[in-house]
């Protein structure tokens, strides 16, 4: 299972795997963005948002882009964190490739972004996929906070798991 | 002697919030200029009251809820209250910042207090206050429980403070949790 999980850099040409899971119903539900109803816009996202962020790669899985893994860093004073964030197609949950995706990245993205010592996650008190995901990847709970986050309308209250760059690799 | 006299606590005096004008510089200057209070915050101390000024004018003034903790109507420190960027308008952070002569009183509590109590009310959609206080800096972590917050978890190595980075205690309110 490991070698079939890779991470690569997203090119446009990936619009239409991606697009299978942008657009599915099951998958939107525990991200901050809405379903995707049409291959433009995605392609715009892919273009602006995508492309030129600081640290996104296309989850693959044997060889075929299934999902994707960001970090993205905070600025300023807070330039030491960043947030994580994945998505993987539905027919592929429970493999442990998410887990894996994670891994991949906790393995290079200390030395790829400049100054960062602290990876975190939110996750919402009621996704328990994605709170085993990064119990075996490694991350530390930090601790629950309390309403914190306006998810497509609704008052949550979110965990905050953190892995610091000295945290060991498992 | 009155046994009673003797160990009681000395009271809190009583403390006023008001927004700030510009003639408040030079008790601004009572705390913003000082290493020890300035020890955890991000910015160094201030030396030159014409920076203060800056300050008061560019930030203070035109913040959405910044208020000078007052004895007597003169500043010995401030609070303020910040709403969270884009659409989480129901949360906000709070910080403050007291003179260190009166550090040990129940003054920074007492602001506290008064500031929970009217962000509520002035502040729509408001639902959770917070605050991160630096794991070394068990005088603030207490005043916030005073206050009432709740302790929510210690976040490893979440802002740089002075070249370098600090782990942070989160405390937060919540508008259900006023009594």
């Amino acid at each position: 299972m490991d070698e079939e999980v890779t991470l690569r850099l997203c090119n446009l040409a990936d619009v239409d795997d991606l697009y299978e899971f942008a657009s599915d119903d099951k998958v939107s539900a525990w991200c901050r963005w809405d379903t995707y109803t049409s291959k433009e816009d995605l392609l715009n996202y892919m273009k602006t948002g995508m492309i030129p962020h600081p640290w996104m790669r296309v989850i693959c899985y044997r060889g075929r882009p299934v999902g994707s893994i960001s970090v993205t860093p905070y600025t300023g004073a807070d330039r030491c964190r960043a947030e994580l964030g994945y998505v993987l197609a539905s027919q592929f949950w429970g493999k442990g490739i998410a887990t894996k995706a994670v891994k991949l990245t906790l393995e290079t993205v200390f030395k790829d972004l400049k100054d960062l010592e602290r990876v975190e996650a939110l996750v919402d008190v009621n996704n328990f996929g994605s709170q085993k995901v990064l119990e075996k990847s490694g991350f530390t709970k930090d601790g629950v906070l309390r309403r914190f986050w306006i998810h497509k309308g609704r008052v949550r209250d979110m965990i905050l798991y953190s892995f610091i760059s000295t945290d060991p690799l498992v | 002697m009155n046994h009673d006299q003797k160990h009681q606590k000395p009271k809190t005096p009583t403390i006023t919030l008001r927004k700030f004008v510009l003639s408040d510089v030079d008790a601004f200057m009572s705390w913003a200029a000082d290493p020890r209070v300035t020890r955890f915050q991000r910015r160094d101390p201030y030396d030159d009251p014409a920076d203060a000024l800056a300050y008061i004018t560019t930030h203070i003034l035109p913040h959405p809820w910044y208020r000078a903790i007052c004895i007597n109507n003169t500043p010995v420190g401030s609070i303020s209250v910040k709403p969270a960027a884009g659409e989480d308008q129901h949360r906000a952070s709070i910080g403050y910042r007291l003179a260190y002569d009166y550090w040990g009183k129940g003054i920074a509590t007492e602001a506290l207090k008064l500031t929970i109590k009217a962000a509520f009310e002035e502040l729509d959609h408001l639902e959770r206050l917070e605050a991160i206080a630096d794991v070394d800096n068990p005088a603030s972590q207490r005043v916030l429980e005073k206050a009432g917050f709740k302790k929510e978890g210690v976040l490893r190595k979440y802002v740089r403070l002075k070249g370098e980075s600090r782990d942070m205690v989160m405390f937060s309110f919540l508008v259900s949790d006023a009594v």
